[in-house]
């Protein structure tokens, strides 16, 4: 390749990346940066900007809040990435043959999926109420008949429920489709030996599953690391904090009380915990695989 | 055989669940405004377009809709656009420091949107963006995902279809455009579908940066209703406002929808 042209390949590619590049700096570097920046200072909209050092972190440390908002966004996702993940093989398995229906059944799975968590959270509201199909049915099982959402014991549960139905289709397709490549030799072999069901489950198909599972893991953990949708339209946090998660703090702290430097501190905590959550399920679950 | 009907009872069992909620949203849609009570009123009658006359006369949900339209399309253009431009550079031309300009493009994926709203947020204020259309889109185009994944898709072309283009005397668009552009049809597709549907969703950063009651979203405003109190089946009626073009369109193209939710991983 001659110089000139060399050099044209050169103009063109970065003509090319320009536009992306400076859309990057000012939209995703330049606010990371700054995201940290700002958690060091006091700023306000309209107020001025001091560099105060660590004091939001020290702040935070001795903000009851901000622990509860940590502790329920863990019991959220303590709760929900397993159950979603369970979920998921279960409807897996029960749709992985290709009979009359099976599509039909998958596209069915899939459609919370693709559903506006606004939209889900405005049904699920009603799901949940006093009186409505959750406390009537618990009701007729004899149990007590009351709202989860108004109570601090149970809101998370009805927020776990929603998500485990939001989410449980497209943790489903992906094994599926991992399902899909395994050999059907191995599992006809084991059936001839007389293997049951469920062993030819737990010895042939789930330790081929794991990779898919440790994926679904982390993706799923991350997604209910940053729940807000929900919250927002069924509990709005409540009752009394009880469902007060991380990104719901950052809003409220950010956009309603307007302390945008302690909210980025909520910001890069959270950060810090997606992090140091990845990094452990790397080194448990991922060496495994 | 017992097998086969236990297996058939569950999945009917759990596809009424699934379907329970989106029968409920349009059944109770098409109430009377009053007290929702169960069983009674998921009985298909009586029918009344209360709900719906409320929320497309008096309430702006036309408007929201047209929000929604505009924040999605013109960010689909837009990403696709720019993201194809630098994923075919990063694929196939060479330049100083492209390495770590993809890289630390890819490092961007590690940290999430919540983390960063607010800067973004104080940069869009700043240049008098907030409640504008520009101010909600423009951020949102710096998609590092996006560029990843064409990035990955045109490195696997071979070469020669676009040397020998250039050889003929092609202008470098020109390449872009008459080959770069067909070739990744089936990619603009999945990420168009994903792309659209992310910023139908998306709710945190329209909440924040669409504050006036014309400037919101589709999601912001219902849940604007939700929060005023508004009766029930005018709050559903504008959810099966939201949520028929969406369900339309993923029975026609169900293959896009599921191939770009699985590709990119995280819903919007």
């Amino acid at each position: 390749m001659s110089t000139s042209l060399r050099r044209q390949q050169a103009r063109t590619g970065l003509l090319f990346v320009l536009p992306c590049v400076v859309l990057f700096a000012a939209f995703r570097f330049g606010p990371a940066i700054a995201a940290a920046a700002l958690s060091l200072t006091d700023y306000t909209i309209g107020g001025g900007t001091n560099w105060i050092g660590l004091e939001n972190f020290r702040r935070l440390a001795g903000d009851p809040t901000f622990w509860t908002a940590v502790r329920v966004t863990i019991v959220f996702t303590v709760l929900s990435v397993p159950l979603s993940l369970l979920t998921s093989v279960g409807m897996a398995l029960l749709t992985r043959r290709t009979t009359i229906g099976t599509r039909f059944f998958r596209s069915v799975f899939f459609l919370p999926v693709v559903t506006s968590l606004v939209l889900a959270g405005v049904v699920f509201t009603w799901v949940f109420s006093d009186g409505g199909p959750w406390s009537s049915i618990l009701g007729a099982l004899g149990l007590p008949r009351q709202s989860w959402l108004a109570d601090s014991a149970l809101v998370i549960p009805a927020l776990v429920l929603v998500s485990v139905w939001s989410r449980f289709g497209y943790g489903m397709l992906i094994i599926l489709a991992r399902l899909q490549d395994l050999p059907a030799e191995l599992e006809e072999a084991a059936m001839t030996d007389g293997a049951n069901a469920w062993q030819r489950f737990r010895y042939i198909v789930l330790p081929q599953l794991r990779p898919v599972l440790f994926f679904l893991a982390v993706i799923e953990t991350t997604v209910s690391f940053q729940v807000f949708d929900t919250v927002y339209v069924m509990t709005g946090g409540g009752p009394v904090r009880a469902s007060y998660t991380l990104v719901y703090a950052l809003f409220d702290q950010g956009f309603r009380y307007f302390d945008l430097g302690y909210a980025s501190a909520i910001g890069v905590a959270l950060f810090v915990m997606t992090l140091v959550v990845a990094l452990i399920q790397r080194l448990t679950l991922g060496r495994e695989s | 055989m017992a097998w086969r009907i236990g297996r058939g009872v569950l999945l009917f069992a759990a596809a009424v669940l699934t379907l329970f909620p989106f029968y409920s949203m349009v059944v109770l849609s098409l109430k009377p405004a009053g007290p929702m009570t169960f069983p009674g009123s998921l009985l298909p009658w009586p029918v009344s377009m209360d709900g719906f006359e409320q929320v497309l006369g008096a309430r702006s949900v036309l408007r929201w809709a047209f929000n929604t339209l505009v924040y999605a399309v013109v960010s689909v253009v837009g990403v696709l656009l720019l993201s194809s431009l630098a994923g075919y550079a990063f694929a196939k031309k060479h330049f100083p420091g492209k390495n770590t300009l993809f890289w630390s493009f890819v490092a961007m994926l590690m940290v999430p949107y919540h983390v960063t709203i607010i800067p973004v947020f104080v940069l869009v204020s700043k240049l008098n963006g907030v409640d504008t259309y520009w101010g909600m889109i423009v951020p949102t185009l710096a998609n590092a995902q996006a560029v990843f994944l064409m990035r990955q898709f045109i490195a696997g072309m071979p070469d020669e279809l676009f040397e020998a283009a250039r050889l003929d005397g092609c202008s470098e668009w020109r390449v872009y455009r008459s080959i770069v552009l067909p070739l990744i049809k089936p990619i603009l597709a999945t990420l168009g579908v994903f792309v659209f549907l992310w910023h139908w969703n998306d709710f945190l950063w329209p909440l924040v940066v669409g504050t006036s009651d014309d400037m919101r979203t589709l999601t912001t405003g219902i849940a604007s209703l939700q929060a005023e109190g508004v009766p029930l089946n005018v709050v559903l009626a504008g959810s099966v406002v939201a949520f028929v073009p969406i369900f339309m369109a993923y029975l026609v193209g169900q293959r896009f929808f599921k191939e770009g939710v699985t590709m990119s991983g995280i819903k919007g």
